[in-house]
């Protein structure tokens, strides 16, 4: 033992000084063209495995160690986006050396290195595909909490909805279109390499009973998404501060790497890794102020009754009179409430960030803590979400041959959320629906502390427990608890080996898993089913592991003929699970746990478990310096594959042409040709091939909230599935072919690029209707064909580029055509997710509304008014001239005809979407703005009818006063279909031209109006295009001496900023982004009770050191 | 040299974890870890019994109860329009597959085929009784429907609903035989009957009888004296009814009281017609039946005038209206009173004053020396509140007479088929008539 330490001592003794004596240290300072200190710059010695970072000032030092300097000349390279790599020799003598380097940028990002999934990297000009990139500043001046959300209006053909206002809520995406019908319809998500879950799931889905709908694919429930809250999609347990980059690969072209789960596309989303050099810190607080962006328009004259008389008194629930505002007019001098205001309130985002990083030569980290605190803009205790992260990268050189690395992330979030959508417990339907004199305030009877509402207005000790009918506001708010607590972690160890200059290894091992727990509970007083409390807990367990191993070899025949050669595994296990029980009837008012309920519905226990095993191979080639073909092939076997069919390949190839390095011509700066054409998958839902029985649902009810099992009476029984095993399915797959080019001009002042793709799905999964008198109801085929195509354009100008004073301006533009080309056994199919009649119907776009309209001319069939041929009247009429009758064939005189065929009434999807976004610098101020653009689509606005029914909805404070429900029974507000005030446009029949007064006889009694009762769609649906202001904002930054000076600090940057400011809609609700379906929803066009979005005004402070 | 056995060392644990085959077969993976892929017999009887508790008790029977005017739709929603008759191929879609998928035929002429294999033929005895009562749902409501080639055949087609009725009395004398063969059927698992094979025997005749009764319209006085025997066989005392099982769990209880919970429970109503009759009668059932109304009476919505007739009852706060109510499916009751009207009709007015009379009596009704058709039917039309048969009788006997809803003609006569079994069937028949409520069935040529 002693011998061996004399041994080490001896032994440092001669190491040691020889270190000392040569060491050489390079510093410098890196500068822009402009003369500006360019931070954040790589610059490393590649020969040596070394490098640092620059610091804001520009400043870099690197030490080499006496025993690698020995007088050698070595290169110094310096990198950072948006500059071009720059090269400077250098010899390594002792002492300091002393070399500036000044970098010239690079707007076209040219020659910068790609990562293109899967252990595949490309430059920009190898690439045969558009490439969208977002850069950490873009996410950051979202200010939004969800990672998702921050990519609205980023890249072209990249649609993303925010779902609903409440804090934490889900933002759905969606990449060029739809590929999919029952699949799953978002994108593929990347960490680091590790696929990670974006999951969402709302707790109602807890609750079959209740919410009613059988119609979800691979056994759970999926009417939930139409009521209950609106969750978070799990992309929000990301620290937005922790994002270096994020590429997002657009079809299955660019996507096809990732075989069979990237039809969708594939969202690469790298983290930062600490540099070399000193520690660097960065502290960044900002608070927000958040309001509703619109108040819904009711009306404030009319009270609660029928036919003109009161309702009064109301406590009895099932008095009808009593549900509606269809009563006499209010007397001056009786006050009115603001129903459209009063539930909701100032919210804030309370947002703090430390970053640090920083490492040596060897070993570099990047550590991160962020805590968020989002209080929601519904009044009362119950309506905020909290998110806490800590982030930890790390790596670490072993030899120069091997690198170690980790990154490992963990969040906490916590939120408690507000009831929505189709629910007579949500915030807004009882909100809305009441009459203006009724104050919704006290929520609690004074008397007997029970929950009033203005359908029980003075509840007694004998309602004690019983519904009310639809929930007082308030009462939703302050007393429904709905809780979300969820903790995440994920992350990967990865190991990288260089075996020769030409020949790489890497390996990671990722991991993701998230426990996330459920509560929601109505209090006793609850309404409709939820009478007498109910408590509906349930626990959702996700994890996945994914392991690979992927080898890159390089060569270089002679320098026009270059090999990059890829080839890797992957293995991929994921696990799903969920429980749940749903308890009934509450003991004691608190706690709210099925503990303390009186009956428990039957628990749920859903879980899945997928495996996928693939390899690939990718081989790029480069010819000339200006020809770079890449070819791939990736094969993928999967659990969720019939046992027929248990392996699919994927193939892809890819030509990019730089052909200006050929031939320049005059003004162009660059040129790219690319062309692409890629193979990819969409798995089908897990266990579909199986033959299975069910104990549950056997009977679907006479409406939402009944049902039977075949469990009764304590005999426990099974019948068969309704959905017939499918023993050789196969994933979906979308053929994808795209071109385009990307230019350079004017001096690269500006470049533009063009991106033209068709892409074809095919063995697309329907649940196929099949006859029922076979035995089953529907039956899982690789049956449907579906196309997308469309045109993505971005333009960049750069006008000024000044030292001091720069601005530029960028605009994307995309257009999405989708048809569906073919389904079997079918006509059309209902879009599951679909809260109103959307269809997927052969040779229309995707998800096209479908439902009842008025008789039109043109439109509707001849004898769809009876007794009556159409053609006889239509005759030199424009198509869709509205037929009125004159009451003896429909309803009413001067009334329109309901055409009882259904029909397409609408197209839910954009006819195009686009942005433009613009920064101007002026000295250390910068202003910048963001617009988001959506050109047409349509929206089924439910809300609007139901409280046209309602008589609350603004357009009924205009009536004509009824004291029955014909048109002889009203006086006054009369109108002829047609004019320019009522329904404009040609009209026709009988009745045409018929003045009649427009009271409760239409808007209630006629059928013909209100759309989510009896009455007809067509008048509900409205254009829900929109231009959003979405980011707007002015930034100041203080580099000045004084702040290193007397602060420390070697910057600190203020920025204000707005979000979604202002938005300019001609639809009539409160905002046409939200989704009845929530980011489930796969075309969208639904608004029942959607819960409003927000504006914000941020200020921002950051630290850096 | 030491680069290249690195790199072949890697390459070969790639090869090797890319091939690893237990991955791809691991056992959750491959197979639905959260639903049985196996069934015993007993655990599909429940299931089918269950099923022809939901087809009793369902969106169909609701439908019914409104059409014959024993319940009412009010408040404008879909409850109060398809009262008044507007309704489409998607309405009873449902119902419609029920005969069929999941505990219909498919779960039946499976179970039927475990009990051969045992064999068991008093458990198929009953299976076969649970087949026709499936069967006759169908033929009842549907009329001609795929019953043949069900099950077996993708795209079946449909069969003469007069064919089925046929092949139903040879399954129901099947049986009858079977229920007195050999094995111990099915016991505890049976919820209605708890495997007694005599109630099942009685059970099985009274389908005989509605069967014969459905068929008096086209074939006349032939029909009436079969089912005065079937009758005569009968379920025998008010123990032996057939009835739906129900218990306070969420999901097993009482469709009528679930509906009730619902948001459009209070849009179903008493309907005018029976209120009207039974406060005539006096009759103790009215209570059962319906909730009073906020005077403390009873009342009915007429949608032959769309008026009410006093203030409606509700459904809810009867007596009936209680989570485990045993829905009664077939009686003691319906048999006296399939007596009764066999009975006249063959004329044996003694026979049939006595079988009335029984019933009046149980209900403490003062009896009826010569009671006519109408009171027989009348009788039964109360008998029958939330009982699909009192749709049968009406369509035979238009007893007692009801006015169609406001602005129609007629009272449907049959339910259009489920729009899936259109959409997908090739073979699938079109709905009869003009209009989907004015079209009828083989049985029923005759409008009332």
């Amino acid at each position: 033992m002693r011998s061996r330490s004399y041994l080490l001592a001896v032994a440092a003794l001669f190491i040691l000084p020889a270190t000392a004596l040569a060491q050489t240290t390079i510093s410098g300072r890196v500068i822009s063209e402009d003369g500006a200190a360019v931070s954040d710059v790589a610059v490393t010695i590649p020969e040596l495995g070394l490098g640092t970072v620059t610091r804001d000032d520009g400043r870099y030092s690197i030490s080499v160690p006496g025993a690698r300097a020995l007088g050698q000349t070595v290169t110094i390279a310096a990198r950072r986006i948006g500059y071009r790599a720059q090269n400077t020799r250098v010899t390594l003598n002792p002492g300091t050396v002393t070399t500036d380097i000044t970098m010239a940028t690079n707007p076209m990002q040219l020659g910068e290195v790609i990562v293109t999934g899967a252990g595949t990297t490309s430059t920009v000009e190898r690439l045969g595909n558009v490439r969208n990139v977002v850069s950490p500043e873009l996410i950051r001046k979202a200010n939004e909490p969800n990672l998702v959300q921050a990519l609205a209006g980023k890249a072209p053909n990249v649609l993303v909805q925010q779902t609903a206002g409440d804090p934490g809520a889900n933002s759905r995406i969606q990449i060029r279109g739809l590929r999919t019908i029952n699949g799953n319809t978002e994108p593929l998500f990347i960490i680091d390499g590790v696929p990670v879950s974006n999951y969402t799931f709302s707790t109602t889905n807890f609750n079959p009973v209740d919410a009613g709908s059988t119609s979800g694919v691979g056994g759970q429930d999926n009417g939930g998404e139409w009521e209950g809250t609106s969750a978070p999609n799990r992309m929000i347990d990301v620290n937005s501060d922790d994002i270096e980059n994020v590429e997002i690969l657009k079809g299955a072209a660019a996507a096809a790497i990732y075989g069979a789960r990237a039809a969708n596309g594939v969202i690469l989303i790298t983290t930062k890794h600490g540099g070399a050099g000193a520690t660097k810190y960065q502290l960044r607080s900002s608070y927000s102020n958040d309001e509703i962006t619109r108040h819904y328009p009711l009306q404030t004259e009319w009270s609660l009754g029928r036919f003109n008389a009161s309702a009064l008194p109301c406590e009895d629930i099932g008095k009808g009179t009593c549900t509606r505002s269809w009563g006499p007019q209010i007397p001056s001098g009786t006050p009115v409430y603001d129903h459209a205001s009063e539930a909701f309130r100032n919210g804030h985002i309370a947002d703090n960030s430390l970053t640090v990083s920083g490492g040596n030569e060897r070993t570099t980290f990047f550590l991160s803590g962020s805590g968020l605190r989002n209080q929601g803009v519904f009044v009362g205790p119950n309506n905020y979400f909290d998110r806490a992260t800590v982030r930890l990268n790390a790596t670490h050189q072993l030899t120069d041959a091997l690198s170690l690395g980790g990154n490992f992330s963990y969040a906490d979030t916590r939120g408690h959320f507000t009831q929505r959508g189709n629910n007579v417990n949500g915030l807004l339907l009882g909100l809305l629906r009441t009459p203006p004199e009724f104050n919704n305030l006290p929520y609690l009877d004074p008397v007997s502390g029970l929950h009033r509402s203005y359908r029980m207005q003075n509840p007694d000790a004998t309602t004690a427990g019983a519904s009310r009918g639809f929930n007082n506001p308030f009462y939703t708010l302050y007393q429904e608890l709905n809780q979300q607590q969820a903790a995440r972690s994920f992350g990967n160890v990865t190991a990288e080996y260089r075996a020769a200059s030409w020949l790489r290894f890497n390996w990671s091992l990722g991991a993701d898993y998230t426990n996330d727990e459920r509560l929601e509970g109505c209090p006793a007083e609850c309404s409709d089913v939820a009478a007498g409390g109910r408590i509906t807990e349930g626990k959702i367990i996700n994890y996945q592991i994914d392991h690979s191993l992927s080898g890159n070899a390089t060569w270089s025949l002679s320098d026009n003929v270059g090999f990059t050669f890829t080839a890797g595994q992957n293995l991929n296990a994921r696990n799903y699970r969920t429980f749940s029980v749903v308890g009934r009837t509450l003991i004691a008012p608190t706690p709210f746990s099925v503990l303390n309920t009186l009956t428990r519905d039957p628990p749920s226990d859903y879980q899945t478990e997928v495996h996928n095993s693939s390899g690939f191979g990718q081989l790029q080639v480069d010819l000339i310096k200006q020809l770079y073909l890449t070819g791939a092939l990736r094969d993928d076997c999967s659990t969720t594959f019939g046992k027929a069919n248990r392996c699919a390949m994927f193939p892809k190839a890819s030509a990019a042409w730089t052909f200006t390095n050929a031939y320049k011509p005059p003004g162009l700066t660059f040129g790219k040709l690319r062309f692409s054409y890629g193979e990819a998958g969409n798995e089908p839902q897990p266990y579909l091939s199986s033959v299975t029985f069910s104990g549950t649902n056997l009977v679907g009810g006479i409406a939402q909230g009944t049902g039977f099992t075949p469990t009764q009476s304590g005999r426990g029984g099974l019948f068969f599935t309704f959905t017939k095993p499918a023993t050789s399915l196969k994933p979906e797959r979308t053929k994808e072919t795209e071109g385009g080019f990307d230019i350079g001009f004017l001096g690269e002042k500006a470049d533009l690029s063009a991106t033209w793709y068709l892409s074809k799905t095919s063995d697309v999964i329907l649940i196929t209707p099949i006859a029922p008198s076979s035995g089953y109801s529907s039956e899982a085929k690789n049956a449907g064909k579906l196309q997308n195509s469309g045109t993505e354009l971005q333009l960049n100008l750069r006008p000024i580029t000044r030292p001091n004073w720069s601005w530029d301006v960028g605009a994307g533009w995309a257009a999405n055509k989708s048809k569906v080309d073919t389904l079997i056994g079918a006509q059309f199919l209902y879009d599951p997710s679909a809260f109103t009649g959307n269809v997927f119907m052969i040779g229309q776009p995707l998800g096209v509304i479908r439902g009842e309209g008025w008789v039109r001319c043109g439109i509707s069939p001849d004898d769809a008014v009876p007794g009556i041929s159409l053609a006889t009247f239509c005759g030199g009429k424009p198509k869709g001239t509205l037929f009125i009758d004159d009451g003896t064939h429909c309803y009413e005189v001067g009334m329109p005809c309901e055409d009882t065929q259904l029909r397409i009434l609408a197209n839910p999807n954009p006819k195009w979407t686009g942005n433009v976004h613009s920064t101007f610098r002026v000295g250390k101020f910068a202003f910048s703005g963001l617009v988001d653009i959506k050109k047409g689509g349509a929206m089924w606005n439910g809300t609007k009818g139901a409280l046209w029914s309602y008589g609350t909805h603004k357009d009924t404070q205009n009536r004509a006063v009824c004291t029955g429900p014909l048109n002889s029974d009203c006086t006054g507000n009369e109108h002829a279909f047609g004019d320019a005030n009522w329904y404009p446009g040609p009209v026709v029949g009988p009745g045409a031209g018929t003045k009649i007064p427009i009271g409760e006889n239409w808007y209630r009694s006629s059928n013909l109006a209100a759309c989510p009762f009896t009455g007809i769609d067509e008048p509900c649906i409205e254009d829900a295009g929109y231009v959003k202001l979405r980011e707007l904002s002015v930034a100041y930054s203080f580099t000045q001496e004084w702040v290193s000076r007397s602060l420390g600090m070697s910057s600190i940057d203020f920025r204000v900023s707005g979000r979604n400011l202002k938005t300019w809609t001609k639809y009539t609700g409160l905002d046409p982004e939200t989704t009845t379906g929530q980011s489930y929803e796969r075309v969208g066009g639904a608004d029942y009770f959607n819960l409003p979005l927000t504006r914000s005004v941020v200020f921002t402070f950051t630290l850096n050191r | 040299m030491k680069t290249i056995r690195y790199a072949a060392a890697a390459v070969a644990l790639m090869g090797g974890v890319y091939g690893c085959s237990n991955f791809l077969s691991a056992d959750k993976a491959v197979s639905n870890p959260n639903q049985p892929t196996v069934a015993s017999v007993n655990q599909l009887l429940v299931a089918i019994e269950a099923n022809i508790f939901g087809q009793q008790e369902g969106p169909a029977e609701m439908l019914i109860c409104e059409w014959m005017q024993q319940c009412a739709g009010t408040a404008g929603r879909f409850v109060e329009v398809q009262g008044a008759y507007t309704i489409n191929n998607n309405s009873f879609d449902g119902s419609f597959n029920s005969i069929y998928t999941a505990g219909g035929l498919l779960a039946i002429k499976d179970a039927e085929t475990r009990a051969d294999a045992v064999p068991d033929q008093q458990y198929k005895g009953v299976l076969e009784v649970l087949e026709a009562m499936n069967m006759l749902f169908g033929a009842d409501n549907w009329g001609d429907i795929p019953y043949s080639q069900a099950i077996t055949n993708s795209t079946p087609t449909f069969d003469p609903q007069l064919q089925i009725y046929d092949n139903l009395l040879t399954l129901l004398d099947q049986a009858i035989t079977d229920l007195n063969g050999s094995g111990s059927g099915p016991g505890q698992y049976d919820l209605v009957y708890n495997g007694d094979k005599v109630k099942w025997t009685q059970a099985a005749h009274m389908l005989k009888a509605r069967i014969y009764l459905h068929l008096a319209e086209v074939r006349g006085a032939a029909s009436y004296a079969s089912a005065r025997t079937e009758a005569g066989l009968g379920i025998s005392s008010p123990a032996n009814d057939f009835k739906a099982v129900h218990s306070e769990a969420t999901s097993e209880r009482n469709m009528w009281y679930q509906f009730q919970l619902t948001s459009f429970g209070q849009d179903l109503v008493a309907g005018a017609r029976l209120v009207g009759i039974m406060q005539a009668q006096n009759d103790p059932r009215l209570a059962d039946y319906f909730g009073k109304n906020s005077n403390g009476g009873f009342g009915g919505y007429d949608v032959a005038t769309q008026k009410n007739v006093g203030e409606p009852s509700p459904i809810a706060n009867s007596n009936r209206n209680v989570a485990t109510f045993a829905q009664p499916i077939i009686t003691y009751d319906e048999r006296e009173l399939i007596i009764a009207e066999t009975a006249f009709k063959m004329g044996d007015a003694v026979t049939a004053a006595a079988a009335l009379n029984t019933v009046r009596a149980e209900y403490g009704k003062a009896p009826i020396a010569a009671p006519t058709l109408n009171d027989i039917m009348t009788e039964k039309y109360i008998a029958l509140f939330q009982n699909m048969e009192s749709w049968n009788d009406y369509k035979r006997t238009c007893l007692p007479t009801l006015t169609p809803a406001l602005g129609r003609t007629v009272v449907p006569g049959r339910i259009p088929y489920g729009y899936t079994e259109l959409q997908t069937n090739p073979n699938a028949e079109v709905d009869p008539g003009p209009t989907l409520v004015t079209g009828r069935n083989a049985n029923d040529p005759n409008a009332c």
